[in-house]
C-alpha cells in the first residue's frame, strides 16, 4: 500500500526554502481578481480585468479555482502581436497553500519574456515532474530547463498536493491559448 | 464508571502508527471509525442470513426482514422514535445527504400536486418561503435552495452571531406567516456550536410551517428525542455514529410521513401497480424505500446504535465534554483563532481553527506528519466559512474513542505549525 503522508524528514523535504520564500514573498502578484471566499465574488468575477500594458501585445486571462481547498489564481499574460509569439507580460492574483502560490512565482520567473514556445514546452515538462511520483524526470538537462521549479519534485508524491502545485501552470497554458485565438 | 481506554480498544482501525507516531484520529466530524461488533455484523450479515427483505417466503428472507426490522427499531430506540409495526418513523436512506433530498424531492412532487389531501401541507408556490439557517452544510443548503428555485418559493435564512451561533433573537422576522419549511442543524458541523432549537422549532410551528432538523452532528455525541424536540423531520447518517457508510435514517412524525407523497418510485413500495391508471403507495416506512436496501450496513448501523444506548448517551457527552475542553485550548495559541463557541458550553468536541498566514492545507499537512488526522478545507459549509471571512479552515473533530492526550497531541503539535512555515 502506498503511503501518501509523509515524516518530519520529508516535511522539510517537500517544504523547501526556496518553497516558503516564495509563498511569503509571491513574484509576479498584483491586485486585481476577485476573491472567492467573499459573498459577493460572482458579481465581482465578471467587472474584473487588467488592462494591457503593452499595445502590441494581445492579453489572455486565466481563473483557476481548487474548490475543495478554495485556492484560486487569476493568471494574466499579454503576448506579442508579431512573431515568435512572445510573453510579454505575466501577472497573476490569488491566494492559496504555499505550493500553489509557491509554484506561481516560480512560474513567473521561468517563463516571463520567453515565447510562447518555450513556455509550453516548459509547462508540458513541469507537468512531466509533477506525475513523477517523487521520482523526478530523471534527465539533467531537462531539469536544468525547469531551473527552481524542480524544488516541486517532492510535491510529487502527494498526489493530494500535485494540483496545488499546478494551479498557476493551467492558468498559464489556458491563458496563452485564449491570447492567441484572440489575435484571429 | 464507563471505561473509555477499553472503549477505544475495540477500534482495530486505532492500533496503527501513521508516519512513526500512532494514529490519533480527530476527524470524526466527517466519518466515525467501527467498533468491532459493527464491522463483525455487517460481514456476518454476509456469511450468515444474507437475503433480500421484505419479499421472498425462504427462510432466509425471513430472517434478514427480522434482522433489518429490529435495526430500524434500535435506530428509532436512540432517538426516541417510534418503531411498533404500523407506527414507525424511521425511514432508510442512503444517508442524511439522501434523506434532505427525499424530503426536498417529496415538497416538490406535493407542490405540483401530487400524493393525497393531505400532502397539500407541503405544497409551494410563489411567495411562499423556505427558511434555513446561515450554518447548514451544503446538504441542507442546496436541496432547499433548489426546491426554491424550483417552485418559485422565497429562499431566506437565519444569520450568525459573531462566534457562529444560528441566532435566535429575530425569529419573527425572519420565519413569517409564508413560511412553510424551515431546516436547520442541530450542531454546526464547522463551528461545533449546539444550535438553541426550542425557539425556532417554536416559532416555526406557530406560523405552521414544518420543521426539518439536520442531526448529523448531534445524534453521534449526545442524547437526542425528537418526540421531546417536537421536530417534524430530522436526518442523519449512519456513518457518523460509528455504523458502516451508505445509510442513513430520515426520521419522520408519523402524520408527517403518512402525508408525504414518495420521492422515489420503484419495488417494494407499491401496493398495486398498473399501466392505464395511477399506482397505490405503500404505507411509511416503505412508501420511501425503494428498491433493495443496504440491509447489511442496516444492520450494523443498529449494532452500532444499541453499542451507543450501552455505553449510555450521558456519558458520551460528557466524555467528549473533556476533549473540547482541551481542543478549545488551540484558540491559546498565538496566531491561531477557533471558529465557533470559545467557551465550553453548548457545543460538541467539533473545533474549526484558524492559523494566521498558513493555509489549511499546508497546516494538514505538518499535522499529518506527525499521525493526527483532521479535516481540512471549507467542511461541505461554504458560507459559515464566509462568515468567517475565509475559504477554508482547519477542523478538530472528536468521538467517544479519543482521548483527552489526543487532544494535547493536537495541541502540542499546533504549536509549531506558525513557526515552521514563518508566519508572520
Amino acid at each position: 500500500m502506498s503511503d501518501f503522508g509523509m515524516s518530519g524528514d520529508e516535511l522539510e523535504q517537500m517544504y523547501q526554502e526556496v518553497i516558503l520564500e516564495a509563498s511569503k514573498h509571491p513574484h509576479g502578484r498584483e491586485s486585481f481578481a476577485p476573491n472567492a471566499a467573499e459573498e459577493s465574488s460572482g458579481e465581482a468575477a465578471a467587472n474584473t480585468t487588467v488592462r494591457a500594458t503593452h499595445e502590441y501585445c494581445t492579453p489572455g486571462e486565466s481563473h483557476q479555482f481548487n474548490p475543495t481547498c478554495g485556492d484560486e489564481a487569476t493568471v494574466h499574460v499579454e503576448v506579442s502581436d508579431d512573431e515568435p509569439h512572445t510573453i510579454k507580460r505575466l501577472v497573476w492574483d490569488g491566494h492559496g497553500c504555499s505550493i500553489s502560490q509557491a509554484s506561481l512565482s516560480v512560474m513567473v520567473d521561468l517563463v516571463d519574456g520567453k515565447t510562447v514556445d518555450e513556455a509550453m514546452h516548459l509547462e508540458q515538462v513541469f507537468h512531466q515532474l509533477m506525475e513523477s511520483r517523487g521520482a523526478g524526470l530523471q534527465n539533467e538537462s531537462l531539469e536544468d530547463e525547469l531551473g527552481d521549479a524542480v524544488v516541486f519534485q517532492g510535491v510529487s508524491k502527494y498526489p493530494m498536493r500535485i494540483k496545488c502545485a499546478l494551479l498557476g501552470w493551467e492558468g498559464l497554458k489556458d491563458s496563452v491559448a485564449k491570447a492567441l485565438a484572440a489575435k484571429n | 464508571m464507563v471505561d473509555f481506554k477499553a472503549i477505544r480498544d475495540e477500534f482495530p482501525i486505532l492500533d496503527q502508527e501513521i508516519h512513526g507516531h500512532p494514529l490519533v484520529y480527530l476527524d470524526s466530524a466527517a466519518t466515525s471509525q467501527k467498533p468491532e461488533c459493527v464491522i463483525d455484523a455487517e460481514a456476518n450479515f454476509y456469511r450468515t442470513i444474507n437475503a433480500g427483505v421484505h419479499r421472498g417466503a425462504h427462510e432466509l428472507a425471513a430472517r434478514s426482514t427480522v434482522a433489518f426490522e429490529e435495526a430500524r427499531a434500535k435506530v428509532a430506540k436512540l432517538v426516541g422514535a417510534n418503531a411498533a409495526e404500523g407506527e414507525e418513523e424511521i425511514v432508510v436512506t442512503g444517508g442524511a445527504t439522501a434523506g434532505l433530498n427525499l424530503l426536498a424531492t417529496a415538497f416538490g412532487n406535493a407542490s405540483l400536486g401530487r400524493g393525497e389531501e393531505a400532502a397539500k401541507r407541503f405544497a409551494l408556490k410563489p411567495g411562499d418561503e423556505i427558511v434555513v439557517s446561515r450554518a447548514e452544510h451544503h446538504s441542507v443548503l442546496l436541496p432547499f435552495q433548489e426546491l426554491a428555485y424550483r417552485t418559485g418559493a422565497t429562499f431566506k435564512w437565519i444569520d450568525l452571531t459573531e462566534d457562529g451561533r444560528v441566532r435566535t433573537d429575530n425569529l419573527e422576522e425572519v420565519i413569517t406567516d409564508r413560511t412553510k419549511v424551515v431546516a436547520v442543524t442541530h450542531v454546526g458541523n464547522t463551528t461545533g456550536a449546539i444550535t438553541n432549537v426550542a425557539p425556532i422549532i417554536k416559532r416555526a410551528h406557530e406560523v405552521g410551517a414544518v420543521f426539518i432538523l439536520d442531526a448529523c452532528q448531534s445524534v453521534p455525541h449526545l442524547k437526542v428525542d425528537f418526540h421531546a424536540l417536537d421536530v417534524d423531520f430530522a436526518a442523519w447518517s449512519a456513518h457518523k455514529m460509528y455504523g458502516p457508510t451508505g445509510v442513513g435514517f430520515l426520521y419522520g412524525k408519523r402524520e408527517m410521513l403518512e402525508a408525504l407523497p414518495p420521492a422515489n418510485f420503484g419495488g417494494s413500495m407499491v401496493e398495486l401497480a398498473y399501466m392505464d391508471h395511477e399506482a397505490q403507495y405503500m404505507a411509511p416506512p416503505a412508501r420511501f424505500e425503494a428498491g433493495t436496501q443496504p440491509v447489511a450496513q442496516v444492520v450494523a448501523a443498529g449494532v452500532a446504535a444499541e453499542w451507543m444506548m450501552n455505553i449510555g448517551m450521558e456519558n458520551i457527552e460528557a466524555h467528549e465534554k473533556t476533549i473540547s475542553a482541551e481542543l478549545l485550548k488551540l484558540g491559546d495559541i498565538n496566531g491561531i483563532r477557533i471558529l465557533g463557541p470559545r467557551e465550553n458550553v453548548d457545543r460538541i468536541g467539533t473545533v474549526a481553527f484558524d492559523v494566521k498566514g498558513v493555509h489549511p492545507h499546508d497546516v494538514g499537512q505538518f499535522i499529518d506528519a506527525q499521525g493526527i488526522a483532521i479535516r481540512v478545507g471549507h467542511h461541505c459549509a461554504q458560507p459559515v466559512h464566509r462568515h468567517f471571512g475565509l475559504y477554508a479552515s482547519n477542523r478538530a473533530s472528536s468521538g467517544v474513542y479519543n482521548s483527552v492526550a489526543d487532544a494535547q497531541a493536537l495541541v502540542e503539535a499546533a504549536k509549531g505549525i506558525r513557526p515552521f512555515f514563518g508566519a508572520e
